[in-house]
Formats: C-alpha cells, structure tokens, sequence
C-alpha cells in the first residue's frame, strides 16, 4: 500500500477532516437552535407600517347603517343563486354591477389538471376613479366559493354593496376593480395571468382593463347570516412569496385599533403571545411557504409583486358585515393614500404574531447553515484520502483512522517519491460517480413528468408502484455498480458520489434559502441523515439503521406527513401538487422530485452497496 | 365705439379694480381702437349636454379674433398680451396647448366633444409650428416658447426637453393657413408631460387669458373647485391665423376651450354633505318587488329618473350677466343645452330664448348684470341623452410582467358597419422603454376571409432612441376594417436608469404619454359625407422600472464614514500623543512650585 502523504501531513489532514465533520455538524445545530430562538423577544421584532402615506386608521369608516339594508338584499340575491352554474352567477352578478353604473367585464377559463377539467366564469368591474387616469388599480375580490368550497356569501354580498358604496367617494385616486371569481384557486389565477396578458389558450381575454395593480383585498365571509369573533388575515403566496409586511400591519392596525377587531395568522384562534404560540405560529407559517401552495385567492396575484392579502372571518362573536366593510373601506382609504408601489417594508419575514416578526438578516443564517453543513460535508468528502482510487494491483485506499506506523512499516519499500508530493497521490476517478448523481438528477424528470400528466384516480396506485421502484432502484443500481466496477474502485465511487451529490444539494439549498428559505430549511433538515449515511461494508447493522433513517426522512415519507399534516388522502396531496404546478405555476414538486429525490436515491445507493459489498464480499475495495 | 367703452366701463365699475386702473384700461381700449380699423371679435359659448349615467358634459368655448397686422404690431386688443408677446419673440406661427386630468369614456359617453380635437393627453400636451430657418434654430425657439409658456401657465412646461420632444410625420397637419410663408421654415414640434397633474395654478393663469377674466360671462361658472372634482376634464389653447380665400386678409384666432364631465349625483351629493354618509333609511330607494323586501332588506334600485340639477347645483353658482365684450349685434346665443327634446329646461325669467338652432339645442342669450340660471327638474322616466358613435374606441395597456421586458397591447375596434377607417397611430416613447420594432404585430379580429388580406399597417414611420437624448417616435398607418378590432402589440424592453436619473417616487413608476390616434381630415364615408379630422387619446401608463434600493448608498457612506471617523480618531490620537512611561513622567511639585512663587514675589516687593 502507497503511503502517498507524509505521516504529519496525513495527520494533520485527519484532523482538517475531523475539523471539517465537526464544523459541518456545529453549522446544522447552530441552524436549528438559531431558528428556535427566533420567538424571543431578542430576535424578534414589533411590527411597525414603515410606508408613512398608508396612515392605517387615520380616516373615519362610514360604512353602515343603511348600507347594511343592502348587503342583506345582495346576500339573499347570492343564496337565491347558490348552486346555479358559474355562467347564470356571472350574468346576475354583472347586472348588478352594470346597475351601479360599473364597467363589467366576465371571464370564462378552464383549466386541466391531474385528469380533472376546472372551470368557471369571473366577473369583475371597474370603479373608474374621478379624475384618474387609468395607470393604478386596487382590487376588492370576493371568490363566490372559498378555498373550502363554500359559498362565500357575506363575501359577495359584501363587495357588491362595496362597489356602490365606493361609486359615491370622489376621493379615489385609483382605480378599483371589483373582482367576483368563479373559485378560490383556479379563477383568480386566470383572471390575473390574463390581466398580463400571459393567459393559456382556454382562458380568454379580458374585454375591460385597468392600469398596474398596486394591492388586492380578498373578502372570504362564508355562511349565513352569522356573526364572527375575528379576522383572520392569509398571506402566503404561489412558491412562498410573500406580500409586503406593511399590507399586512396596514390590515391588522385597522382591525385591531380602529374596528376592535382580532386578528389570527395561520389558523391561531387563540395566541396568547408564548414562547410556544409564536413558535408554532411561525412554522405554520413555514410549513405553507414551503409547500408553495395557494391558501386564498390572494396567493395567485403574489407571484406579480402585486399584494394580496385575504381577510376570513372566523369564529361566532359580535361583528357583523358592517365591521368587515368598514374594515375593508378602511383599508381601501390607505391603498388609495399609497404615492408609489409597496416597497418600503419587508418582502422577506416570517410572522409569529399579528405584530411581531422577524426580517430576512435575522432568519436567513439558519437555513444557510444548514446548506453549509451540507456543504461542508461535500467538501470534507472530497479532502477525504478514500476518495481516491490507488493505483491497480490491490492497493487499498488508506483510512483515516489506520494506524498510519503499521501502514508506514507495510509500504515502506514503495515509492518515496510520490511521498513528498501533497496533493499528489491516487487521482479520484471521476466518470463513474459523476455519471450517477447527474443520472440520479436527469431521473428526477420521470417522477415529475408522470405524476404530472396521470389522472387522479390512478395516482395512488402510481404512486405506491413509484415508493417500490424508488425502494428497489438504489438497491438495483448498487448492485450493478458492485457488480460491474472492479473491487478496488467501488469505495471511492460511492464515496465521490455522494461528494458530489451533497455538494449540489448544499449550494441549491443556499441558493434557494434567499428565495424560499422555509422550503430550503425543511428540505435541508430532512436531507440530514444523507451528511452521515455513507458506505459501510464492514458493518451491516450501520447500514441497516442508515437505510431505515434514509428511508423515514425520504421526500415520501414528507409527503405522508403532508397528507397526514392536512388530513388528506396521499393522492389529494399529489393532486395539488399537478394542480399547482398546471395552474399556479408551483415549483415545490420540481424541487422535490429534481433536487431531493435524487440525492436521497443517491444517498440510498452508497448505503444499499454496503449490503452488497458484504453480500459479494467485495469489501477490501 | 364710445357705447362700446362705455360699456365696458360700466363692466369695470362693478369689479373692485381702483379708478386709476379703471382710467388706464379705458384708455388703452380707446387708444387700440382708434389704432385698428377693424375691431377684434370676441365669442363665448356654454354647451351643456347631459351624458348617460347621470353625466353632465360642460363644454366652454372661448373665440376671439383679429387682424393679423394689428398682432404683429404688438397692437393686442382682445388678443392676450402676455401670451401674443412670447409667440412673436418664438416665432411661433401656430400654438395648440392641452391640460388634460382623467379620461373620457366613449363606450358611456359616445364620441369626444368637437371630435376630440380640443382634448390633450392626461397631463399637458403642446405641439406647435415654429418658423425659423434651419432645425436647431427651431429647436432654440421651441425651448424658449417651453419655458416662457411654463412661467405664464405655472406649468412644468420646461421640463419638455430633447427626450421628451417629437416632429410627428404622419399624425398633425397646420389648421391655420399660411399664403405668405414658405412651409419649408415651418417646424412642427409635439411635446408630452403626462405626468403633470392639472391643477388651479393652471386654471387661473387661464382664466386670465380672457377678456372677461372669469368676473362675468360664462366663465364665471369656472371655478377650480367643481372643475377639478369632475370625472373629466380638458383645457386647451389654440392659436392660428385664418385667411380669408375671398380679400385674402388673415386675422388671428384664438381658441380656448374646456370641457368638462361632472357626475351629477355627485355633485349634487357634495352640495348636501362633503362625505358620502350612508343614506338615511327612507332615502333610499329599495325593489319592493322582492319577496324579502322589509324595513332590514333593499335591493337598491338605480337610474329610474333623470336626477334634478341646476348651473347653481353643479357649480356652486350661477352665470353673472354677460361678458361685455361678447354683446353682439344679431346676438349670437352664449348657453346652449343639448338635452333631449322631451327634457324639461326651465331657464331663469331674465334669459332670453335664442330662436331653435337647426340641431335641436335650446339656446339662450345673456343679459348684462343679469344672474342666469338654468335647472332641469328631476324626471321620470328617464331620458335617454343624445349619444354621437365614436369614429374608434381605442384602448391601451400593457402587457407582460418583470423588471426586464414588457409588451404594449394596444386595441382599436370600429364601431362602424360598412366603412373601413384610416388612422395614423401615434406613440412617443420615453427613452428608456425600447420597443423592438420587429415584434410590432397586427391582428385583425375577426381574421380576413383571404389570409393574404391582412395588411393592416399600410405605412410606418419609426425614429429610434437615442440614450439620454430623445425618445422613440413611432406611427402607424392603420386601417380599420369595418366591424373589426386590431390588435396592435409589441414588446420593449427596460433600460436601467443612473442612480441619480430616478425621479423621488421612483417606485411609482414612470408615466408614458397616451398614444395619439388621429383620423386624417378629407376622408369620404361610403356615404359621401365627410369624415371630420378626428383625435382620440388613450389612456396614459404607468411603466415601472427596475429600482434600486435607494437607501443602500446612504447606509454604505453612514457605515464608511463611521469606520473613517473611528480609524481616522484612533490614528490620529495614536499620532499625536506622545507615550511615556509611568516613572518618566515628571511629578508636578506644587508645593515647590507655590514656594517659588512666593519667592518671586518676595522678591520682586524687596526690590
């Protein structure tokens, strides 16, 4: 066996390795513990309107009195309607806008998504602003059924009385578009994409328009004539983008100062502002930018650096339509105030309470170390000595943790030459590892496409077809491997393999982190057992636990816990995700099925080979 | 003569102006008169027209006009004075000046009044012939005519420079006649400031221009307060001299015009309260009809009677006599409302009925000194107002999202069964908006029958940008065909601006000028009848930019500056102190010093 380092230097390279292992783990505990202190008061902060011309609350609200005759009528007019088909709605509510003297536009669109056909007709009208020019709009939507199918009454009946109510101010400086959409996630997407102009074929276009959308309201008040406790503010966009913090403070000052009016983030109905509140707060809040999901109608319009926020009525209290309008007229006043698009406050935090947050220089670092981690490890692999192929003729790559003097009194009588050369040494063949991780990544295209294209009834069944072929393909490709790659190479192949696999998982995580740091985050913590899962021949039992590990953090035990997490079946799940990624243009599966499932095959292949190196006893390579 | 100064003293006298001016301007009157030999002509024209959706459209029209000769003696009578003397000193031989705030709305309101040709673009427009020798010298006066118009109507006129300034082709041709000048020498300059809000410091400059000055005559209606609440409203200029083809003698006119469109309920609603409160129960008006309908339900119902509204309603006043100046012999009518016939007009006692004008208007004449009112009481049914079917509707928006590339969609649909129609469109861009011109498409909807028939731009003029200097102009020759929409599109891209070259609110965006569409005049309909000339603006854009974050460079110099203060402190405290020991410092012995002292003092008393 080549001593191809000299005893110090290999030694000191030993302790850079250790040094590299323990900066990697330090890096992911530090990243984890950074983000558990985030709901401290220390890391976090009160939320505040940095935009000075919103002046939230600064106006009185008339809305009320008779007003509230009317929207009972409209209410009644929406139940009278409440299972006619969207054309019959469309047509009825364009009436009623036409007779507040509105420009109407209406829509039809229709989508195909997972084997289902999505369709509908928006109707929407323009409050032309007097004396504005058409160069700003605001929007007031009303999906006439919400996110959860229901009919979004108060909603609709709301807007409608809204749209007269608004005609009679003459202080609009923008524009507003009055927007009734056919559903909660397919309708507002199609009105906003065409909106732009970059609308699909089976969406058309929209005959009335208006100039650059500054902020859109969504109105979601479903049920009958009840009364709500509070309003619960939805924020999250498409791909987890986020609208400005100063709409959301805007929202919640109105509601809580001028209405007396409680507001909830992410389905807190009781926050008590503890440690433990604001923690689950912000992961809920995670949890759905990582998902990238829509979770109103707002999400759609995000994606266009248009703000969007949902104002949901939630719970059985004293407020009626009147507090919501005002809230809503309110909230219009201070869009109607803003001089330049929202840019003044924060597009990147994670909220834990109504009014506290933190900003993007305070969270980012423990995604980021996390990635660093991931990527340290990739460095530490390449550095490692085992990633090296000796020579041929049986040479064994060296380990670190040999006894260097007995491998110095073994090789004693070989070439003294190459000692001295540091970087010298057994060159890392690279063909082989290389060609499985870029195999590995160009494969995550086959998941993707298919589960994008099948139908919803057979997506279950492919989907458990697809868990088996994911469980048996590493196990099939190491076999190869092994079977076919000489002894001597197959360590340092697996090795290099899962260097160069955990090298792009690192510096795609860190790039993603600025991005979508909740989706890095969460990826970055289930692909932490691939920092420690390597190749054990020697040991059966460490690559029996490592598999098991592997297996409970694999992109499909996420989606399990996904399904579980919203009480859906795991063909719901991947339903939403073709419908996302058809409708939204939702770019969670493309990481999933691109960028984690293949270093997880990876990450499966260098274990599963311990098993057949044992197995063949191809151990010594 | 006298009678007519005579008159005009008896004007004067009821407005507060001192005796001394009062002299002065009776003698300036007089002096102009005997100078000329034939007096300038003074007309002044109030038409009303009630609009669908409860709009009023109030449309006045300012003319005066004199002899040529006389102006360019600097011998101004009606002309104004200031105004005259800035065109003489630029050269300008024909000034067409917009104010513009808010847009028209042809698909309610029909056709534009006086087809459009006295509406700008939103902000201020102002094309003009300027005579001069060569292209910079024009270039020289236009700037000069720019900013001295921007002093007289407090307008950021000035800033209409290179980038902003274009010599359209295809689009304007002079209204005014020029038997003497070689239109060689002629240069036609068109500027655009579509950001400029229109405002009350425009109005009064104005109202300055006329001879009545707003204190009597229609224009006394013209009170910045209503004006600038209506939905619409438009102020424009023109200047030009008109031949004779008969004696050959040119006067000089000028034209000035507003029109405005108030919405009458809320006007009428402003009258009563500034804040639309929500009605009282009993007020409002509910569908009984429904089978919910109760005290706790209303289906509001609308538009079921012609709302009730009067000069003093809308305006907050009414008319004040007549101007003096604008007494003609025949009369000629000064409020004209073109309402439909079954529309009840009930004019105060003191208006004359000027006798029926050939379109149906009901016309009356002003007496001096007289208030003039006019009301129209509510109605029921409604009336349906008199609508004139636009030539083209034309609509204009962008497309596309993102801080690099964009697309102009810009839609022209004619109304008209039989005839095609021929238009020129008219884009001045901002430099920093590149449009690629190959990607200027237009769709015909619905498609020709013979896909060969499609050649719907039958003429194109294109002046590229030139960075930081001057802005892309491009018109189209279009031709409509009857019933169809074209779709004009194309894409541009967005240059990055300096730092330095973002206005305050960069975030806003940047405003780009409606695009200009104008019907050539001498078009035959299918008919026979002439097509009049014809203009029709889009709406304006807001176009938004990429944008720094401007607050970065002042955190980097407060952060520099606060390490160059620190290490330049240290430095310099590390320079300048000297170090030393503990032991070598030399122990300060005041008890030897005061001794010493003493010392010398005892010494110096021994002395």
């Amino acid at each position: 066996m080549a001593l191809r380092v000299p005893v110090n230097l290999r030694k000191n390279l030993s302790v850079v390795l250790y040094g590299f292992q323990a900066l990697s783990i330090g890096a992911v505990i530090v990243g984890i513990a950074s983000l558990l202190l985030l709901p401290l008061d220390e890391y976090s902060r009160r939320t505040y309107i940095s935009e000075n011309a919103l002046l939230p609350g600064q106006v009185h609200a008339y809305f009320g009195g008779s007003e509230q005759n009317i929207v009972r009528a409209f209410r009644r007019e929406v139940d009278l309607l409440g299972n006619s088909t969207s054309d019959v709605v469309a047509e009825r509510m364009a009436e009623i806008f036409r007779s507040a003297g509105l420009k109407v536009g209406k829509q039809k669109y229709e989508y195909k998504a997972a084997g289902g056909e999505y369709t509908g007709e928006n109707v929407y009208a323009v409050l032309h602003a007097p004396r504005g020019d058409a160069t700003e709009a605001i929007v007031l939507c009303a999906p006439w059924k919400n996110i959860d199918h229901l009919l979004n009454e108060g909603g609709v009946a709301l807007t409608l009385a809204l749209s007269r109510y608004f005609k009679r101010w003459s202080l609009w400086s923008k524009d507003i578009i009055f927007l009734i959409s056919s559903d909660a996630r397919a309708g507002p997407q199609a009105w906003v994409d065409a909106y732009h102009d970059l609308h699909g074929p089976n969406i058309q276009s929209l005959s009335v328009k208006s100039g650059a959308i500054q902020g859109v309201v969504v109105v979601d008040y479903p049920g009958a004539y009840h009364r709500f406790e509070s309003l619960h503010i939805l924020y999250d966009g498409i791909n987890g983008q986020l609208p400005n913090l100063d709409l959301i403070n805007t929202a919640v000052q109105i509601s809580r100062d001028q209405m007396g009016l409680r507001t909830d983030l992410q389905e807190m109905w009781d926050h008590a502002d503890t440690y433990r509140h604001r923690l689950k707060t912000m992961l809920r809040g995670m949890v759905n930018q990582a998902l990238g999901h829509s979770t109103g109608p707002h999400s759609s319009f995000i994606p266009y650096h248009i703000d969007a926020i949902t104002l949901a009525t939630h719970g059985d209290g004293w407020h009626d339509e009147g507090s919501l309008g005002r809230t809503v007229e309110s909230v219009f006043r201070s869009l109607n105030n803003l001089l330049e698009h929202f840019h003044q406050s924060f597009f990147f935090y994670l909220l834990m309470a109504p009014n506290r947050f933190v900003s993007i220089g305070t969270y980012l670092p423990s995604a980021m170390l996390i990635a660093v981690g991931l990527t340290l490890t990739a460095i530490r692999l390449w550095l490692d000595p085992r990633s090296r192929t000796k020579a041929e003729g049986g040479e064994a790559v060296e380990q670190p943790d040999e006894k260097p003097t007995s491998k110095a009194t073994k090789e004693g009588g070989e070439n003294k030459a190459v000692e001295t050369v540091i970087d010298g040494g057994p060159k890392r063949e690279l063909f082989l590892p290389l060609s499985v991780v870029i195999g590995a990544h160009f494969c995550g295209v086959i998941p993707f496409a298919v589960f994008n294209i099948i139908d919803y009834k057979s997506m279950s069944n492919v989907f458990y077809l697809f868990i088996a072929t994911s469980f048996i393909l590493p196990t099939v490709l190491s076999v190869f491997i092994t079977l076919t790659a000489s002894e001597h190479r197959l360590l340092p192949t697996f090795h290099l393999s899962r260097c160069f696999s955990l090298l792009f998982l690192g510096m795609f995580l860190s790039t993603l982190a600025t991005v979508n740091f909740s989706l890095s985050f969460l990826i970055g913590i289930f692909s932490l057992p691939l920092m420690f899962a390597r190749t054990t021949p020697t040991s059966v039992p460490l690559a029996f636990i490592n598999t098991v590990l592997l297996q409970l953090t694999s992109p499909f035990a996420a989606l399990f816990i996904v399904a579980n997490y919203w009480g859906l079946g795991i063909e719901d799940v991947l339903k939403e995700a073709s419908f996302g990624w058809w409708v939204w243009g939702m770019w969670t599966p493309v990481v999933v099925w691109s960028v984690w499932w293949p270093a997880w095959v990876v990450g499966r292949v260098s274990v599963d080979a311990s098993f057949v190196m044992a197995l063949t006893g191809k151990t010594s390579g | 003569m006298i009678s007519f100064s005579h008159r005009s003293r008896q004007w004067l006298s009821r407005s507060p102006l001192s005796l001394f001016s009062r002299l002065l301007t009776t003698i300036t009157l007089l002096l102009c008169f005997t100078g000329s030999t034939t007096a300038d002509t003074y007309d002044e024209n109030l038409l009303l027209q009630p609009l669908s959706g409860q709009f009023l459209l109030a449309s006045f029209n300012f003319q005066s006009l004199g002899p040529i000769q006389t102006f360019n003696k600097q011998l101004f009578e009606l002309f104004p004075r200031s105004l005259g003397q800035i065109l003489q000193y630029t050269h300008t031989r024909e000034l067409h000046l917009r104010f513009a705030l808010g847009r028209w709305d042809s698909e309610l309101w029909g056709a534009q009044p006086g087809d459009g040709q006295n509406a700008g673009g939103t902000g201020v427009e102002l094309w003009a012939w300027v005579e001069a020798d060569d292209d910079a010298e024009a270039e020289a006066r236009w700037t000069s005519l720019n900013n001295a118009l921007s002093g007289l109507f407090c307008a950021s006129l000035n800033f209409i420079d290179s980038t902003r300034t274009i010599r359209p082709v295809m689009s304007f041709s002079p209204t005014g006649d020029y038997p003497s000048t070689n239109s060689s020498r002629l240069f036609l300059l068109h500027g655009t400031l579509p950001k400029e809000p229109v405002c009350t410091e425009n109005l009064t400059p104005f109202l300055k221009l006329l001879p009545c000055k707003g204190k009597s005559g229609i224009s006394t209606l013209l009170d910045g307060h209503k004006l600038f609440d209506a939905s619409f409203q438009s102020m424009s200029i023109d200047v030009r001299p008109i031949c004779s083809p008969i004696n050959g003698q040119c006067d000089i006119e000028i034209q000035q015009n507003i029109d405005m469109v108030l919405d009458i309920s809320r006007s009428l609603q402003r009258k009563d309260s500034p804040v639309p409160r929500p009605r009282d129960q009993h007020e409002l008006v509910c569908d009984t009809t429904k089978e919910y309908a109760s005290n706790e339900y209303c289906y509001p119902l609308d538009n079921s009677f012609d709302l009730p509204w009067s000069l003093s309603d809308l305006f907050g006043r009414s008319i004040a006599g007549s101007c003096p100046f604008a007494v003609r012999h025949p009369p000629t009518p000064h409020v004209c409302i073109a309402a439909p016939k079954d529309r009840l007009v009930q004019p105060t006692e003191a208006a004359t009925e000027a006798p029926s004008s050939p379109n149906g208007n009901r016309c009356y004449i002003l007496q001096e000194n007289q208030q003039f009112d006019v009301s129209l009481p509510k109605q029921e049914p409604p009336t349906i107002p008199l609508r004139k079917e636009p030539l083209l509707y034309a609509e204009r928006s962008f497309t596309g999202h993102g801080q690099e590339h964009g697309g102009v969609k810009t839609v022209l649909r004619n109304p008209s069964a039989i005839d095609f129609i021929e238009v020129v469109y008219l884009e001045s861009l901002p430099w920093f908006m590149k449009p690629y011109l190959h990607t200027l498409k237009a769709e015909l909807l619905p498609p020709p029958r013979d896909p060969g028939d499609d050649h719907v731009i039958s003429d194109l003029y294109y002046r590229p940008a030139l960075d930081r200097k001057r802005g892309t102009q491009l018109e189209a020759k279009v031709i409509v065909p009857p019933n169809s929409v074209v779709i004009l599109t194309y894409d541009f891209e967005k240059a990055v601006l300096r730092y330095t070259e973002y206005p305050p609110d960069a975030n806003r965006g940047f405003d780009v000028a409606s695009a200009i569409i104008t019907v050539p005049p001498h078009r035959r309909r299918s008919d026979g009848k002439h097509v009049p000339a014809t203009s029709i603006r889009t709406t304006s854009l807001l176009l938004s930019l990429p944008t720094p974050d401007f607050s970065m460079p002042y955190n980097v110099i407060i952060f520099t500056s606060t390490i160059m203060a620190l290490a330049f402190g240290s430095i310099f405290n590390l320079l300048v102190r000297r170090f030393v020991a503990v032991d070598e410092v030399q122990r300060v012995d005041f008890k030897g010093k005061i001794a010493g002292l003493l010392g010398k003092l005892k010494k110096t008393k021994a002395e």
